[in-house]
């Protein structure tokens, strides 16, 4: 790595303050960054890395106001043992669990699982070999280049720094995006409290809305009444130290209300409407079940690379669903 | 009980030695851009202010390395793994991918496996570290290193490192792991070998050695 300076902010102020300097950048277990900053694959590379493990209070899980309350730093491994978590959404315990390996995963921050960048091949490329859209550069390389791991859902069109219009296909790989967003759960940052379903946007260097300065404080998940029911799937083509292809979550309230989101497939972590609307106040059969799974990828726009994620939505989720029927 | 050429128990001591040779603390401290000696680091952070304001200024860390306070003068940059072997000359730990998707530079920080390619070393003040080296030198884990010398765990031994302090780490956690948990905490760790299956019966081995041991001294 090429040097840079770095801080150990003691508060949130400190840390925001420093942030909003141009050429600093955020750290949390940095499994995600170093790595970006080992292959320097941005346009610039950072004067100041702020390590954000050092602000005291942001690990705790507790039970607040009717809300399960992780902060932004709690570690995967952590989560993925937690009492609270296992007793009120243990499907986020168990999504915790799968992710990445055991070492990663006990340096590993669920803020940090949120808002990391694309994993796309020509955006990760050695020494910003492809100045992609997401760079601020011209195009998507993936767009018309090997793009089988990518967006079934087409690429996502945003503005760049300059105002200009620029499409990227890339799919967000934030394994803990789905539960959260069937589970309801909430973005607390520094600024605003966002459901977790706006937290995300597809923007230059960026996989959410945060500006600059803004961090990440504490995700909030609504406790599930009784008889809620959840499911996570995940799909990867190696069991460890792999990013799923796809990966779902469900949630089926005692009143057939279902949720159910997907991660792996569109530039941003997408809720099934189709597929919620027609399961809505319906008891599953497997009939349904198979429907749902149909619904759920009927507005997809697969390249011609990657049309076999449709096939991976359709089948986990009716396996899913019919593995919740009573 | 020969390996590679060395027997066990001189690999064993040459880990002891590496453990005392480590220099926990430097004598001087100078400046890596003009060589100019100082007293102490905050003379030496005075120095940069003053002269050297645009470059990247070091700074100071304490860790806990294989039972050894050290007080180390670092680049902010560097990993843990770097700090381990250029500051600290422990050699144990491996880089591979350095990208924390192999496991051979797998140490013990806080109880937990880290990947030490994969953590700021200016990140770990006041943790400790254990590394394969502080591994070796406890007669504790002798029966784990005579397991895997056994089963012959390893071809070129590269990751071999990264198994043993995971597999340490594991047992640390659930002193009878079954076959099952093995294989979980050593999903992290590559090896390009193929030497997966040693390990779990190394392991288990080993385990069962241990808590006959265990039995025998009570």
């Amino acid at each position: 790595m090429r040097p840079f300076n770095h801080l150990n902010p003691a508060t949130l102020e400190e840390a925001a303050e420093a942030l909003r300097q141009p050429g600093s950048v955020a750290m949390a277990g940095g499994g995600d960054l170093l790595g970006a900053l080992k292959d320097d694959i941005a346009r610039e590379y950072p004067k100041l890395v702020v390590n954000l493990k050092s602000i005291p209070g942001l690990d705790r899980t507790e039970v607040r106001d009717g809300a399960l309350c992780i902060g932004a730093l709690c570690l995967l491994g952590d989560l993925s043992r937690n009492e609270l978590v296992l007793q009120y959404a243990p499907m986020l315990a168990e999504a915790a669990g799968k992710c990445a390996s055991p070492a990663l995963r006990e340096n590993s921050s669920i803020g940090g699982n949120l808002c990391q960048l694309p994993r796309c091949w020509y955006f990760r490329k050695l020494n910003n070999r492809f100045d992609c859209a997401r760079k601020g550069g011209e195009r998507c390389f993936a767009l018309s280049g090997d793009n089988r791991y990518h967006s079934v859902f087409g690429p996502a069109v945003f503005e760049n720094c300059d105002g200009k219009k620029r499409a990227c296909i890339a799919v967000n790989q934030a394994e803990l995006a789905p539960p959260l967003m069937a589970l309801g759960a909430e973005i607390v940052t520094t600024l605003r409290t966002l459901p977790v379903g706006e937290f995300f946007g597809v923007r230059v260097m960026s996989t959410t809305v945060l500006e600059p300065g803004e961090l990440l404080t504490e995700i909030r998940i609504p406790l599930p009444e009784a008889g809620t029911k959840m499911r996570y799937k995940r799909f990867s083509f190696r069991k460890s130290i792999d990013f799923p292809v796809v990966n779902l979550a469900i949630v089926k309230t005692p009143e057939n209300e279902y949720r159910v989101a997907l991660g792996g497939v569109a530039p941003m972590p997408i809720r099934a409407e189709a597929a919620e609307e027609l399961l809505r106040g319906k008891e599953l059969t497997p009939e349904l079940a198979e429907a749902a799974g149909r619904a759920a990828v009927r507005d997809a726009k697969p390249t011609e690379a990657n049309a076999y994620k449709l096939q991976l939505v359709k089948t986990l989720l009716k396996r899913e669903l019919i593995s919740m029927m009573d | 009980m020969k390996t590679a050429g060395i027997s066990l128990a001189d690999a064993c001591a040459q880990a002891q030695a590496r453990i005392e040779k480590m220099p926990t603390r430097q004598k001087t401290v100078t400046c890596p851009l003009c060589g100019e000696p100082f007293l102490s680091f905050g003379d030496l952070t005075a120095h940069y202010l003053a002269v050297h304001p645009e470059a990247v200024a070091p700074v100071e860390v304490r860790m806990t390395v294989n039972g050894r306070d050290c007080c180390l003068i670092i680049e902010p940059q560097m990993t843990l793994k770097e700090v381990l072997q250029f500051h600290l000359g422990l050699t144990g730990a491996k880089q591979m991918c350095d990208r924390g998707q192999c496991g051979s530079c797998t140490v013990i920080m806080d109880g937990k496996p880290t990947l030490s390619c994969n953590v700021l070393a200016a990140d770990c003040g006041g943790k400790t570290v254990e590394t394969v080296e502080g591994i070796a030198v406890q007669p504790k884990w002798r029966p784990l290193i005579d397991a895997y010398c056994k089963w012959d765990a390893m071809q070129c031994g590269y990751c071999t490192p990264g198994f043993l302090v995971a597999a340490k780490c594991l047992l640390d956690r659930n002193p009878h792991p079954t076959e099952e948990d093995i294989k979980e905490a050593l999903s992290g760790n590559i090896c390009i070998c193929g030497t997966y299956p040693r390990h779990s019966q190394a392991i288990l081995e080993a385990v069962s050695y241990m808590v006959k041991g265990g039995e025998q001294n009570a």
